[in-house]
């Protein structure tokens, strides 16, 4: 080993406290990058995999009914490959130990062999026997959260009609990746399934004989999607078909979609935040090696040593602080990647996923550690490199200070001596100030972000179930029945209240856009499910026009005024224009709403509705739930307040890890800036703090200069960390903002109270550790050093 | 302490007493023994220079004068109280309250002014001398309001003198003070020392290896090899401005 990388080596062992603050910091951010970048990729690959497995659909269709006879013109469709023509509904279910009546999508499989598109693994169990019509299969999340097995039996309303079902198989499908209950925008695993049964008890149960209302279709490598949606249109035009549409509108793909999209961003903004930090780091550590190293420089150079060696020499420490953190971020990485891998197949029952990062993205978190640490380490660098032998032999000039001017003398001449110590010292070394700053708010930055997530999804609850969905139970009909089925509901047991509204699937197109949505009828004084305007107060229904949501607005560039055309995709499909009076701001989903009259007079179906929203008197609960599973016209019993409390514990829990994961996060951001900066305070002013000790301060008093430095720093930070952090939570609220849920900003001054008082605490905590070189400050040996 | 001294004062004793004073570094064969078997008496008001080449203990005896460091062997009275049994906190409080110390270079915290230096020691002490008075008597009146930075070596010595003496200590202990220093910067710091020495009576002790400093101490203990060679009381002092070396 040349003698050189001997002294590089030793410089690095010297510095370790500082190579260890940089790849702590390093390894966080990187860490991040890996996993994020990493399960994105294994993500992607296994949806790839499992959809070409499978044969996910890239077409699906819903319609009224056609004859079967019409799939074999869908399957000559251009760029058709496979479809697979089905049978689909809605169903009430009845579990044997469970109270309130789950409901399921009832999928109907082919009468020979397995589905061609969207195929099952089974999980457990075996395939229905197609002679057997009562035996299904059940989807793995229901089943699991229902402790349902093979060999269980269940009863279901289809259609008015009851039937005992025998669950004989397990299986998941990437059609239903992601489950939820029609016009539910959460999960609830275990209130929401999918039945896989044989056709011909489906057909029976809904009338479709010799008929399919719902199709799904593979395409050919070279398909024109949309010239084959156009062929499928036209072909079932006839049959009631709402129009064919890609994976973009099916809401499974569409939340993986959401997950990856969301991965991708964590990969870039936390890793961004710990790499500058860390390149700061970097920075601060290696201005003071060179200063304190100005004779060795000048010695190299004496001896022949090139500059380009020189600077080599210096930058090569930066960049083992760097392979440290890139390798500590790697591991870790992996590590947090296969925790979430866990997470994500338990969630997502994906028949297999296993985290891996690929070489890239290893490659690509080595390369950001090193242009941070060569980033950090450039000024300083190149300060050594210009240095002059001669110059650098001699010793450095005094630090000078100066007087400041104006109000700032005025404020200073009111401190005591320590604090103007302490203040003309920040003034003076402005950029390490800066820097130290600068990672503090970028803690609490981090902080403020990750209690935002919690509090605007806890503004979200409150506005949905408090202020726009007040009921206890939503009932659906099977399809839309006339209002007087209102009164055999009111007289339910339990049922103090019961109001009435309509739900249609339309179309709707304005400025050669379309877009297709939900449009609820609300009967003008409602008291339960009510129409939210903006600042989330309720508002009745217009009384004349529609209502949008914002970004149904947005989507249809419309505004109020604005003549829209709206087409009814079932039914007798009608199809007119209306005036948009207002636009709404409900924070989940983005329909469009009318008043109820108005919308079933708009259809030609006056005084027909959809189903009730409820509400229950609590004791009545179990005599209800027994009556509604004998009710044939009832599809469906969303239990909304249960619904509440269930998504709340899941947001506590998932908020609870990621909030322990963010604090570690700043706990280390903070802390490590801090005791970077308190170490280098504290060998830089050791003469001097001797000095104190030495006129007789004591260690409490010297210890303030140190402490008091730092804690100045962070409270100078805390209002920059809270408006940065403030600005990336509403940047990154927005990013996550989809058509399913719209983010205001949300004050939360706890978070803010927590962000700054656990930064602080991290900062003083680092302080306190460096304080300790107090007590072994050299005061003998100080009398006799010269500078 | 506080009753003995005010006794012992009262009873014009000594202000320091050793008693078979030693310091020994380090054990066994590789122990060094920098400080042997020193008895001595200081009065107050005494200007004594403490005079002998470098390692001959002089500047150990400073240290434990100062409660900086503690006797290996021996007793140390300051005022009749025993230094030797303070702890850490005991010594800094003595430090506080009763020395004043002048190093060789000088130590001013760069980032506050002459004035704000002076203001420092003053923030730790009951009646501390005004910072100006202090350091007009140091003949520093027009630089009240620069930096060390901005001040000359014999400067910055009479600002360091003026900080040490602003608490009125009752001792003060300088260490080599014009070591780093040319001779008619240092001549000036000697004549503020002798100033400080006579206008407030403070006992002052003067470490250095330059002998001609030696002549205007009021006694001169000659220091080699850790032991106390010789006590001279010098009939007639010189003023520091006769001073050449």
């Amino acid at each position: 080993m040349r003698a050189l990388d001997k002294k590089l080596l030793r410089d690095v062992w010297r510095m370790r406290l500082h190579a260890a603050g940089v790849a702590l910091v390093l390894g966080c951010g990187l860490s991040i990058l890996v996993m994020a970048v990493g399960m994105r990729g294994s993500m992607e690959r296994t949806r790839t995999a499992y959809y070409a497995e499978r044969n996910m659909a890239d077409l699906a269709v819903s319609l009224v009914r056609a004859p079967d006879r019409v799939a074999h013109q869908l399957a000559e469709a251009p760029g058709v490959q496979a479809v697979e023509a089905r049978i689909s509904g809605v169903a009430l279910l009845d579990l044997p130990d469970v109270e309130q009546p789950p409901s399921a999508r009832l999928v109907s499989l082919p009468r020979d062999g397995r589905p061609l598109v969207n195929d099952l693994t089974l999980a457990r169990g075996r395939w229905p026997d197609p002679a057997r019509a009562n035996e299904i299969i059940l989807s793995q999340a229901f089943a699991d959260a229902n402790r349902i097995e093979p060999g269980d039996t269940l009863a279901a309303t289809m259609y008015g009609r009851r039937q005992t079902l025998h669950v004989v198989g397990i299986a998941n499908s990437p059609e239903f990746v992601f489950v939820a209950a029609p016009g539910e925008l959460f999960r609830q695993a275990d209130r929401f399934g999918v039945i896989w049964m044989g056709r011909e008890a489906l057909a029976r149960a809904y009338d479709l004989d010799g008929a399919f209302n719902d199709a799904v279709f593979t395409l050919g490598r070279n398909a024109n999607p949309s010239e084959t949606i156009a062929a499928i249109d036209r072909i079932l035009a006839p049959y009631g078909s709402t129009g064919a549409y890609g994976r973009d509108r099916m809401i499974s793909d569409r939340f993986l979609s959401e997950e990856l999209r969301q991965l991708s961003t964590m990969a870039t903004f936390i890793p961004a935040l710990f790499l500058i930090t860390a390149a700061f780091l970097v920075n601060i550590a290696m201005s003071r090696v060179i200063a304190t190293e100005r004779s060795n420089i000048g010695l190299l150079k004496a001896f022949g040593y090139s500059d380009a060696a020189v600077a080599w020499h210096y930058a090569k420490s930066a960049l083992i602080f760097a392979a440290i953190g890139a390798f500590l971020g790697s591991a870790a990485g992996v590590a947090l990647g296969r925790a979430v891998a866990d997470l994500y197949r338990e969630y997502y029952h994906f028949p297999r996923l296993d985290f891996s990062a690929s070489p890239a993205t290893f490659i690509g978190a080595w390369a950001a550690g090193f242009a941070a640490a060569l980033a950090g380490c450039l000024v300083s660098v190149l300060r050594a490199a210009r240095l002059a032998p001669a110059a650098a032999l001699t010793p450095p000039r005094p630090t000078a200070f100066f007087s400041e001017g104006g109000g700032v003398a005025e404020f200073a001449a009111k401190l005591d001596a320590k604090s103007r110590i302490i203040m003309r010292r920040i003034a003076r070394f402005p950029r390490r100030a800066g820097t130290t700053s600068l990672g503090v708010a970028f803690a609490i930055a981090l902080l403020v972000v990750a209690r935002t997530f919690p509090a605007e999804m806890d503004y979200l609850l409150d506005v949905n179930f408090g202020v726009a969905n007040r009921q206890d139970v939503t009932l659906t009909f099977a399809e839309a029945r006339d209002q007087a089925v209102l009164h055999q509901v009111e007289r339910l047991p339990g049922v103090l209240y019961a109001e009435p509204f309509r739900v249609d699937d339309i179309v709707l197109r304005h400025n050669g856009r379309t877009v297709h949505e939900a449009v609820f009828g609300v009967p003008p004084a409602a008291r339960l499910s009510r129409v939210v305007g903006a600042n989330q107060t309720p508002i009745p229904p217009p009384i004349s026009g529609i209502a949008l949501a914002r970004a149904l607005a947005q989507k249809l560039d419309a505004r109020p005024g604005d003549e829209i055309r709206v087409e009814q995709t079932r039914g007798q499909r009608i199809a007119t224009t209306v005036r948009v009076s207002t636009i709404v701001d409900p924070m989940i989903g983005s329909s469009a709403y009318m008043e109820l009259g108005a919308l079933s007079r708009l259809l030609r179906e006056p005084g027909r509705i959809s189903g009730a929203h409820l509400m229950m008197d609590p004791a009545h609960m179990t005599t209800f739930n027994r009556r509604i599973k004998q009710i044939p016209v009832i599809a469906g019993a969303s239990y909304v307040g249960q619904a509440e409390a269930s998504m709340r514990q899941e947001f506590d829990e998932g908020v609870g890890v990621m909030n322990f994961i963010y604090a570690a996060f700043a706990a280390i951001m903070a802390g490590g800036v801090a005791f970077s900066a308190a170490r280098i305070t504290l060998a830089e002013q050791e003469r001097d703090l001797a000095t104190l000790r030495v006129l007789g301060f004591t260690r409490a008093e010297v210890s303030y200069i140190l402490i008091g430095e730092l804690m100045a720093l962070a409270l100078i930070a805390a209002p920059a960390g809270i408006a940065f952090g403030t600005l990336l939570a509403i940047w990154l609220m927005q990013l996550f903002q989809t058509d399913m849920y719209a983010f205001p900003f949300v004050f939360n001054p706890g978070g803010y109270a927590f962000a700054v008082t656990f930064t602080l605490v991290c900062v003083a905590a680092a302080a306190l550790v460096v304080r300790m070189g107090i007590d072994k400050l050299d005061m003998i040996g100080v009398l006799k050093a010269r500078d | 302490m506080d009753r003995a001294e005010e006794v012992n004062a009262a009873e014009g004793g000594p202000l320091f007493a050793l008693r078979g004073v030693g310091k020994t570094y380090g054990e066994g064969a590789t122990a060094v023994h920098a400080l042997i078997d020193v008895n001595l008496d200081i009065v107050p008001g005494e200007l004594i220079v403490l005079l002998g080449p470098s390692g001959s203990g002089k500047s150990t005896l400073l240290n434990i004068l100062g409660g900086l460091d503690r006797p290996s062997a021996g007793e140390v009275l300051f005022r009749g109280a025993s230094l030797t049994t303070l702890n850490d906190s005991g010594l800094t409080q003595f430090r506080r309250k009763h020395v004043g110390f002048i190093f060789q270079f000088y130590n001013l915290i760069p980032s506050l002014t002459a004035r704000e230096n002076v203001e420092l020691v003053g923030e730790i002490t009951d009646d501390p001398l005004d910072a100006a008075e202090a350091l007009e008597l140091v003949g520093l009146a027009k630089r009240l309001d620069h930096f060390p930075s901005q001040l000359s070596g014999g400067e910055q010595q009479r600002v360091a003198v003026a900080r040490a003496i602003a608490k009125r200590p009752a001792v003060l202990l300088c260490d080599e003070p014009t070591g780093a220093l040319d001779v008619k910067t240092g001549v000036r710091v000697l004549e503020a020392l002798q100033e400080v020495n006579e206008r407030y009576g403070s006992t002052t002790l003067i470490v250095t290896h330059n002998a001609d400093v030696a002549r205007m101490g009021a006694r001169v203990i000659r220091f080699g090899d850790g032991r106390v060679r010789s006590v001279e009381v010098n009939a007639d002092r010189a003023a520091p401005s006769q001073l050449v070396w």
